[in-house]
C-alpha cells in the first residue's frame, strides 16, 4: 500500500513538474496560488496544529516577506530569488521579536496578541510611507514568467511538508505535541515549553515569508491592505482544520479542497464568496473539527504520519 | 489642553467601557472570546440609521429598539452555535465567532451596500468654561454611564445577575447550587450583545457606519478587558476609562495611525506584566 | 546527613485563600514519606510549590541544599525531582512509549532501551504502541508512574498513585516503590489510603487547612488525637 502511494506521488510531483510546459498563462498562475496556500497552511499546522497555541496572526510573516522583497528589490535592487529568502528571515526574526513576550502568555491571551499584530503591522507599514510606498503600496518591475515562480512556490510548498515530516516524527515533534496535550505535565517532565514553542513558532514564519515574497513578485504590486488582511490567516486555519489538524498531509488536503472550492465559488458567485466562506468556516467547526484526517486517523487507528 | 483631552478620554472611555462589558460578560460566563462583538455593534448602528432614516425615530430612543433585538440575536446566537463550542479548545469558538462575524457583515453588505451612512442628528458641542465637547459625544457618555450603571444594578442587586456572576467564578459551584447555567449562558451572550448595540446606537450620531465599522472596537474591548482583568467586570469599566484616556494622551503626541499600534504595545505590556489585568482578575 | 529537602515556611495564596500556610519540613535521603491530611489541606498545592508549578509566596525550598523556590518547573525536574499529578496527566495522543520518551534528553538508543526496561518493570511492554489515551485507568496510572522514572530523580513525589488501581497493580506499584527507595531515592507519596501509607511510609506529615499537624512514624500519628480530630471531627 505504502509503495502504491509512494508511486502515486511521484507521478504526481513529475506531472505537476512538466505542468508549466503545456498549461495555459492562468493555470500556471491557478496553481502557484495553490502551492502558496499549501505552503501556509502547513507552516501554520506546525505551530498550532503541533503546538496547539493558535496563531491568529500568522498573515503577518507573510505580510513581512511581502515587504522585505518588495523593498529589497525596489530599492537596493536585489534578484528577486535572494530578496523572497530575505522575507523568509525576517519573518523569522519578526516571529522572534514577537514570539519572545507572547508564547508566555495563555491560550485565549496568545489569541488576543496575535489577533492585534496584524493590525499593528498594517499601521506601521502605512506609517513609514518612505520606505513602504504608505498606503498606495509599491511596485516593482513587471516579471513576465509566472513560471519560474511556480517552481519556486512548488518547491516551498514541498519542503514544508518535508519539513513537517521530519518534524512530526522526531521527538522534538512528540515534545510540541505535549504542550498541546497538557503543558503543565510537559514542563513537569523537564521540557522548556517555551523554547519548544518559539522554535516551532520560528519554524512556522519561514515559509510564509518566503512565499509571501514570491507572491508579491508575481503581483507585482503590494499595498497594506493586500498582505496582511486577517481573511488570509483565517483561510489558512480553515484549510488546515478541514483537513485535518496536525497531520502531515491534513494541510494539503484542506488546502487543495478549499482552494478549489473557492475558485469554483469565487467565479460563478461573486457576491456570496465571502458569506458562503463564513458559512464554511461555520461548518467546519461545528461538524468536524478534527478534519478530515483527523477524523480518519482516530477510526481507523492510522499512524500519526498521514 | 491637556483638560480637554483628559475628559475628551474619559467620555469615549465610557463608551469603550460599555461594550467592553459585553465583551467581559462572554469571556468571563463562557470563557469565550466574541470575535463578533464588532459586528454586533455595527448591527445596532444599522438599526438605528435605518430608523431614522425610514421614520425619522430620534436616535437615542431607538436604543429601545436596538437594545432588545440584539438582545434577541444573542440570544439565538448562543442557543444554536456557541454553544457547541463553549467546551471546546479556544480556536472552535474563536473561529466559529469569526464565520458569524463575517457572516454578518456580508449579509449587510449585500444588504445595504457599503456606502458610508450617517446619522445627521446632533451637531455642534456644548462649552463648559475653556473646554469644549462634541454634543453627541457627551449625550453617548450620559447614555453609556446610565446603561452601565443599569447592568451593574443588574449584576449586583438581582437574582439573575448573581446567578450570572456564580457562573463567572465557578460553573461547577453554580450549577451545583440550582442554576441553570445554559440560560445563563444564553443569557450573558444576550446581555452583551444589548450592550454592543447600545454602543453602535450611540456611535451611530458620531462616525460613518459601514458593514465593516464594528472591527476596531472588537479590538479596543479585548484591549479593556485585558487591561481590568477577565471577569473583572468593574475592571472593565476602569479599563475603558484608561483606554479613553491613554487614546487621547497619545493622540497629542502621535497620529491616529500610531495610535492604534499604542494601543497594541499597551495591550502586550499588560498581557506579559499582568495577564490577569491591572488589577484582581482572574488568569484562564 | 544534610536532608535532601527541605521546605521551610512555605506559603502559598490563592486569592483570599490561604492554601498552604507556613508549612516546615525536611526528608532525608533513602527513605519513604507520607504526606496525609483530609481534602483540601493543600497536600497538591505543597507538590506544586516544590515542583515549581505554583510558585510560593512565602518561604525557601531547598533540594540538596540549593535554592529551588522560583525556578520553572522543567528545571526543578532536571535537578533531579519527579512528579505524577492527582488526575492522571499522560499524553492521550501519543502512545505509551512514547510517553516516556518525551522526557529525557540523552541519545535516542539509550533513551528508548530505558523506556523498553521501564514500561517491562510494570508489565507494559506489550502495550507500548498503544495511544495513552486507550489504556484503562490503572495501565495510566502506572505509565505515568515510569514516566517520571526515566531520567533516574533523586525525589520522586507521588500524588494519590494507589487512587483506582487494583489491588494486584497496587502491590506491584508498592514494590516499586520500595525497590527505588532500596536503590537509595527518596519518595513522598500523597495518599488516602490508610493501610498504603501505614504499610510503606516510615515518617508520616499530616496537613490540615494548609498547616502542618503532625509528623512522625504511622504508628504514632494513627492515634494522635489531632490527626483524628481533624480527618473525623470532633
Amino acid at each position: 500500500m505504502k509503495r502504491l502511494l509512494l508511486a502515486g506521488f511521484t507521478v504526481l510531483l513529475v506531472v505537476l513538474a512538466f505542468y508549466p510546459m503545456g498549461g495555459t498563462g492562468y493555470g500556471v498562475r491557478t496553481m502557484l496560488q495553490l502551492f502558496m496556500w499549501i505552503a501556509l497552511a502547513q507552516s501554520w499546522n506546525l505551530i498550532s496544529g503541533l503546538t496547539g497555541y493558535v496563531s491568529f496572526g500568522h498573515v503577518a510573516f507573510f505580510g513581512m516577506g511581502a515587504y522585505t522583497t518588495a523593498i529589497l528589490v525596489t530599492k537596493l535592487g536585489w534578484p528577486w530569488l535572494a530578496a523572497c529568502l530575505a522575507g523568509g528571515v525576517t519573518a523569522m526574526a519578526l516571529a522572534l521579536v514577537i514570539g519572545w513576550p507572547c508564547l508566555r502568555l495563555k491560550g485565549p491571551y496568545f489569541a488576543i496578541a496575535m489577533l492585534g499584530l496584524n493590525e499593528v503591522l498594517r499601521v506601521i507599514v502605512s506609517y513609514y510611507e518612505g520606505l513602504t510606498g504608505g498606503g498606495s503600496g509599491l511596485s516593482m518591475p513587471t516579471l513576465h514568467a509566472s513560471v519560474p515562480i511556480y517552481y519556486a512556490m512548488g518547491l516551498v510548498a514541498l519542503l514544508v511538508t518535508a519539513l513537517a515530516y521530519v518534524i512530526v516524527t522526531s521527538r522534538f515533534g512528540l515534545r510540541l505535541m505535549t504542550i498541546r496535550e497538557d503543558e503543565v505535565a510537559a514542563e513537569s517532565m523537564g521540557i522548556d515549553t517555551f523554547r519548544y514553542k518559539l522554535y516551532a513558532f520560528l519554524l512556522s514564519a519561514l515559509a510564509p515569508g518566503i512565499v509571501g515574497g514570491l507572491a508579491a513578485r508575481d503581483q507585482g504590486y503590494i499595498e497594506p491592505m493586500s498582505v496582511f488582511p486577517l481573511i488570509t490567516t483565517i483561510t489558512m486555519i480553515v484549510m488546515v482544520l478541514f483537513g485535518g489538524k496536525g497531520t502531515i498531509w491534513g494541510p494539503v488536503l484542506g488546502a487543495v479542497l478549499l482552494f478549489t472550492f473557492q475558485e469554483i465559488v469565487w467565479a460563478r458567485f461573486i457576491y456570496l464568496h465571502q458569506l458562503i466562506f463564513g458559512g464554511i468556516i461555520i461548518a467546519v467547526v461545528l461538524l468536524m473539527p478534527r478534519g478530515i484526517l483527523g477524523v480518519l486517523q482516530q477510526k481507523y487507528n492510522l499512524p500519526r504520519t498521514i | 489642553m491637556v483638560g480637554q483631552v483628559v475628559i475628551s478620554g474619559l467620555l469615549a472611555g465610557a463608551l469603550y467601557a460599555m461594550v467592553a462589558l459585553g465583551l467581559g460578560l462572554i469571556f468571563g460566563v463562557m470563557r469565550v472570546l466574541n470575535v463578533a462583538h464588532g459586528p454586533l455593534l455595527m448591527l445596532g448602528a444599522y438599526t438605528t440609521f435605518w430608523l431614522f432614516h425610514w421614520f425619522g425615530l430620534n436616535p437615542y430612543l431607538s436604543l429601545l429598539v436596538s437594545m432588545p433585538a440584539l438582545f434577541v440575536v444573542g440570544v439565538v446566537l448562543q442557543r444554536l452555535l456557541v454553544r457547541r463550542v463553549v467546551d471546546a479548545p479556544e480556536l472552535s469558538s474563536l473561529l466559529l465567532l469569526f464565520g458569524v462575524g463575517i457572516a454578518l457583515v456580508n449579509v449587510t453588505q449585500l444588504a445595504f451596500t457599503s456606502d458610508l451612512r450617517s446619522v445627521e442628528y446632533l451637531t455642534g458641542s456644548f462649552v463648559w468654561g475653556p473646554f469644549a465637547f462634541s454634543k453627541s459625544r457627551v449625550i453617548a457618555c450620559a447614555f453609556a454611564i446610565v446603561i452601565t450603571a443599569g447592568a451593574f444594578w443588574f449584576l449586583q442587586k438581582t437574582r439573575l445577575g448573581k446567578a450570572l456572576r456564580a457562573v463567572s467564578q465557578s460553573r461547577e459551584v453554580a450549577q451545583v447550587c440550582g442554576v441553570n447555567v445554559q440560560r445563563i449562558h444564553m443569557l450573558a451572550f444576550g446581555f452583551a450583545s444589548a450592550l454592543a448595540a447600545a454602543g453602535g446606537s450611540l456611535v451611530a450620531v458620531m462616525v460613518a457606519i459601514q458593514p465593516e465599522m464594528g472591527q476596531v472596537y472588537t479590538f479596543k474591548s479585548f484591549l479593556v478587558i485585558v487591561l481590568g482583568g477577565a471577569g473583572n467586570y468593574p475592571g472593565a469599566l476602569v479599563g475603558g476609562l484608561l483606554l479613553g484616556l491613554v487614546e487621547q494622551l497619545s493622540s497629542l503626541f502621535l497620529t491616529t495611525q500610531v495610535n492604534e499600534a499604542v494601543a497594541y504595545v499597551l495591550l502586550v505590556l499588560v498581557l506579559l506584566v499582568r495577564p490577569t489585568g491591572l488589577f484582581k482578575g482572574r488568569a484562564s | 546527613m544534610a536532608p535532601i529537602l527541605e521546605v521551610v515556611g512555605v506559603v502559598k495564596r490563592f486569592g483570599g485563600v490561604t492554601a498552604v500556610n507556613n508549612v516546615t519540613l525536611a526528608l532525608d535521603a533513602g527513605r519513604i514519606y507520607g504526606l496525609i491530611g483530609p481534602n483540601g489541606s493543600g497536600k497538591t498545592t505543597l507538590f506544586n510549590c516544590i515542583t515549581g508549578v505554583d510558585r510560593a509566596d512565602e518561604g525557601q525550598i531547598r533540594f540538596k541544599g540549593q535554592r529551588i523556590e522560583g525556578l520553572k518547573p522543567h528545571q526543578i525536574f532536571h535537578r533531579g525531582i519527579g512528579r505524577t499529578f492527582q488526575i492522571i496527566r499522560v499524553f492521550p495522543e501519543l502512545t505509551a512509549l512514547e510517553n516516556l520518551l518525551v522526557v529525557t534528553t540523552n541519545d535516542y538508543p539509550a533513551a528508548l532501551a530505558r523506556a523498553k526496561e521501564l514500561l517491562a518493570f510494570v508489565k507494559l511492554e506489550g502495550l507500548a504502541g498503544e495511544f495513552a489515551g486507550n489504556l484503562s485507568y490503572g495501565q495510566q496510572k502506572l505509565v505515568e508512574f515510569v514516566r517520571v522514572l526515566m531520567t533516574d530523580p533523586e525525589l520522586i513525589l507521588l500524588d494519590e498513585s494507589a487512587a483506582g488501581v487494583n489491588r494486584t497493580l497496587l502491590n506491584e506499584l508498592l514494590d516499586a516503590v520500595r525497590v527505588l527507595r532500596d536503590r537509595g531515592k527518596t519518595v513522598l507519596l500523597v495518599e488516602h489510603d490508610m493501610k498504603v501509607v501505614m504499610g510503606l511510609c516510615e515518617t508520616v506529615f499530616v496537613l490540615d487547612h494548609g498547616e502542618k499537624l503532625a509528623e512522625g512514624p504511622p504508628g504514632v500519628i494513627q492515634t494522635d488525637e489531632r490527626v483524628i480530630e481533624a480527618y473525623f471531627g470532633r
